[in-house]
């Protein structure tokens, strides 16, 4: 039996309000991947600070090879073998691989200056472990988001960590990349006697790389250090949530014969759209599938006037149209956008719940002298946030307070409010919680039930599979590809891999 | 907990009425004279213009921005208006709109230039601040308007309520109750906020973030000229000097008092009445320590103090709004 190198033990930490969590365990066995699993405030972020240094825990120990630890910032934590790697990216765009790597420890020459060539030959030390082929000059921001990845694990080791924690770091990768990182995780646990705690919210991952498996559920422990073996994807499921899990329902493929609501002809853009053709369907749900840099969320705020077109034509119901601002796509088009980035771009975090449902229904609610208190807009958006069962005390909680399953209801809860016809949904479920997840599936899918047109951007497969009537393929700024869905995923997976590939 | 505590003793604004009256209480009692009716008639005439600066301030800090134009705005309105009453012998009233609407045109030109350059407000208001001045210094000759409608300048210098208050500062608090109304009661408010709060959650949310951060500056303006009115009025006269060189002396209670009153300096966030306490706290420490007789050079000294006071107290506030989150 080996032996554990990090344990928390009956751990409790209470936040104003909330009991983050409740007399929670934790055991990572050295050398094995362990998977830290539990729905968006179920105490897993809390658990992670608690070991990285971030809070401190109220009750409860932190033991480390052994020896009970308490570290009081992030810095001491590193010092003992922890790094964590977060979902956002911590490298300083700017500056090259080899200075990011080094960062913490630059070599210096006898002038006290840094010299390169020796951050250079350190650097490619981690980086050649890590079989990346990556010159130490690179600039980071010229990396793909792959390697950027696989650059703060490399700057992790460099840290001589010996218990990683990884933090979703498959949210932004493609299937190719996904496997490549898990096979160089699988090498550093055998070579580099590595311990990972892995953090994710896609349970296929957790199957395919994991040894065993710890979940929260609100803040207490569903189970401890269970091994894998002894699970299955449903098991694990309720054990997070409580309950069985729903399938996503795909649902019946709209008639072929309806008519192009949405038609985009021949649009170069600024941004470098090459010839995007494809055409919306009334009540229709249209994948745009693709890698990350596939130019999809550009292409819709280039469609939102954000953006210029060139060069091509737009039709709304067989009508040329152009469109100069969002504001136009809503008041005039009935066009609406929910933003892949919910906390820049969805939202307005330092502000209230209502604030946020109604902010696209104010121009409508107006009365005479631009009059609007904030009854009108709760009898307007109040229906919405009901039926999106967001989770709130009241609708002056600032949504900076609210889980991010909850936030990305009230961003959804505002589109519906405003009544549009057409919809782009932009990743509606990264970094949400499954139950929250399969609530916004259905969700979608009776949208276009009821007549709404979507167009659907999301870079999770299954969802792709499960939601869309059509899956347009993009790289590099070009449709590259169009199916009809099958509903099938092994068909369609491999016909948009082909697309993307081929 | 057992009692509840209202919502309004929690809050910044209750914090800095409890502060104002414990320094009216002090200096009353450790001050010769700032009781008298003559003290108080005068605080009111100073605090009055304070709080419309303040104001003006204010609405372009919600964009998360500055107006450093704002002192040489208001001249240059103020001496717009003189020449328009003493030397075009146009009415007051009609006078009045066209000051107005100058200070909303000099605000439109900061904020058109903000907005379509991308250059951050402080940089473009420099500038301005300097052009306007210049400007105005060119055309005045450096010459003050002395001869104004007696009508005018008569309000200046009226007293109601037994002759304690000026008429100016009922204008002050009227204009707060009308900004209030605006900002929490109307659709363009609301707008306002927004786009100040996340420019770009607000753009794609179907707001015009350009004409919002435009209709601020022209508001600043718009105030900022108000204030040279009743600057003017006060003094009965429109001086090129009236508020320092490049109106520099406008600046430190134009920052003090919104800040001070809880206007968040990086935007999306306004509090009316915080900034009508905070400037009248100013004018309030301003005034005792005159009265204490501590020297010209300790009240400057006191008042940067505050600032830098007020400024760690806004830092202190943005940390407090993002560490908020309760479980993340």
């Amino acid at each position: 039996m080996s032996k554990n190198v990090l344990e928390l033990t009956n751990v409790t930490k209470n936040f104003p309000g909330v009991k983050a969590l409740d007399d929670a365990n934790f055991k990572l066995k050295k050398g094995s991947i362990h998977a830290l699993l539990g729905e968006n405030g179920a105490g897993k972020s809390t658990m992670i600070k608690i070991i990285t240094g971030v809070y401190k825990q109220d009750f409860g120990n932190l033991i480390i090879d052994s020896n009970k630890q308490s570290f009081s910032s992030p810095n001491e934590a590193n010092k003992s073998g922890i790094s964590v790697v977060h979902q956002e990216r911590n490298l300083i765009r700017r500056f090259s691989v080899g200075e990011n790597l080094m960062l913490n420890n630059l070599p210096k020459n006898n002038l006290g200056l840094i010299n390169y060539d020796q951050v250079a030959e350190q650097s490619k030390k981690w980086l050649d472990i890590m079989d990346l082929d990556i010159d130490p000059n690179t600039i980071v921001s010229e990396l793909t988001v792959a390697k950027m990845q696989l650059c703060e694990i490399a700057k992790a080791l460099s840290l001589e960590s010996k218990i990683l924690l990884l933090d979703e770091p498959t949210s932004s990768l493609s299937p190719q990349d996904t496997k490549n990182l898990f096979s160089l995780l699988k090498r550093l646990v055998k070579e580099q006697d590595v311990s990972i705690v892995f953090v994710s919210h896609k349970l296929e991952e957790v199957f395919e790389i994991c040894d065993e498996v710890t979940v929260l559920r609100d803040g207490k422990n569903a189970c401890v250090s269970e091994n894998i073996k002894n699970l299955d994807r449903q098991k694990l499921v309720k054990l997070m949530i409580g309950r069985d899990e729903q399938i996503i329902k795909s649902k019946e493929n709209i008639n072929e014969n309806k008519e192009n609501l949405l038609e985009l002809i021949n649009i170069n853009t600024d941004l470098g759209h090459k010839e995007i053709s494809l055409n919306l369907k009334q009540g229709e749900i249209l994948g745009l599938y693709g890698l990350v840099g596939a130019g999809r969320t550009e292409l819709i705020k280039c469609l939102l006037g954000l953006d210029r077109i060139l060069s091509g034509k737009l039709f709304l119901n067989k009508e040329e149209i152009k469109i100069h601002s969002p504001k136009e796509a809503l008041e005039k088009y009935k066009i609406g956008y929910i933003s892949e980035d919910r906390k820049k771009e969805g939202l307005i975090l330092m502000h209230d719940v209502l604030t946020n449902a109604g902010i696209t229904v104010w121009s409508k609610l107006k009365k005479i002298l631009s009059f609007l208190n904030n009854g009108i807009i709760y009898n307007k958006v109040d229906p919405y946030v009901k039926k999106l069962e967001v989770k709130t005390p009241s609708y002056k909680q600032l949504v900076s307070n609210l889980s991010g399953g909850n936030q990305q209801k009230i961003s959804v809860a505002k589109w519906l409010a405003s009544g549009t016809d057409i919809l782009f949904i932009d990743e509606p479920t990264v970094g949400i919680d499954i139950k929250t997840k399969a609530y916004l599936h259905e969700l979608i899918i009776n949208l276009s039930k009821n007549g709404t047109s979507i167009i659907l951007i999301t870079s999770d497969m299954p969802e792709m599979i499960g939601l869309a009537d059509r899956i347009i393929t993009m790289k590099d700024f070009r449709v590259v590809g169009e199916t009809t869905n099958n509903h099938n995923y092994d068909d369609m997976s491999a016909s948009i891999m082909e697309n993307i590939h081929g | 907990m057992k009692t509840k505590i209202p919502d309004f003793v929690k809050t910044n604004q209750f914090g800095l009425l409890l502060l104002v009256i414990v320094f009216i209480l002090l200096f009353t009692f450790t001050t010769d004279g700032f009781s008298s009716r003559f003290n108080i008639y005068a605080l009111s005439r100073v605090v009055a213009i304070d709080i419309m600066i303040g104001l003006a301030m204010m609405v372009v800090i919600l964009t998360g921005g500055l107006n450093l134009s704002l002192g040489a705005l208001g001249v240059s309105a103020a001496m717009f208006g003189g020449w328009c009453m003493e030397s075009m012998g146009i009415p007051i009233s009609i006078s009045i709109i066209l000051i107005l609407l100058f200070g909303s045109l000099l605000g439109w030109i900061n904020g058109y230039v903000t907005v379509k350059t991308g250059v951050h407000s402080f940089i473009v208001t420099l500038a301005t601040m300097s052009i306007y001045f210049g400007f105005m210094t060119l055309l005045t000759e450096a010459e003050a308007f002395r001869k104004l409608p007696e009508t005018f300048t008569d309000f200046g210098s009226m007293k109601l309520f037994n002759k304690y208050i000026s008429p100016l500062l009922l204008l002050s608090i009227f204009t707060c109750f009308i900004l209030f109304y605006l900002f929490k009661f109307t659709d363009i408010g609301r707008k306002l906020i927004a786009a100040g709060a996340n420019p770009d959650a607000a753009e794609l949310s179907g707001i015009s973030v350009n004409r919002m951060f435009i209709y601020c500056h022209m508001l600043s303006g718009f105030l900022a000229a108000m204030a040279g009115i009743m600057l003017t009025a006060r003094i009965g006269a429109a001086i090129p000097s009236m508020a320092g060189h490049l109106g520099f002396d406008w600046l430190l209670p134009a920052f003090l008092a919104p800040v001070i009153g809880g206007t968040l300096l990086s935007g999306g966030k306004v509090t009316v009445f915080g900034t009508m306490l905070g400037a009248m706290l100013v004018t309030l420490i301003n005034n005792g320590l005159y009265l204490i007789d501590v020297g010209e050079f300790w009240v400057r000294f006191f008042l940067g103090l505050i600032l830098l006071f007020a400024v760690l107290l806004d830092r202190a506030r943005e940390y407090f709004t993002s560490k908020n989150s309760i479980v993340s």
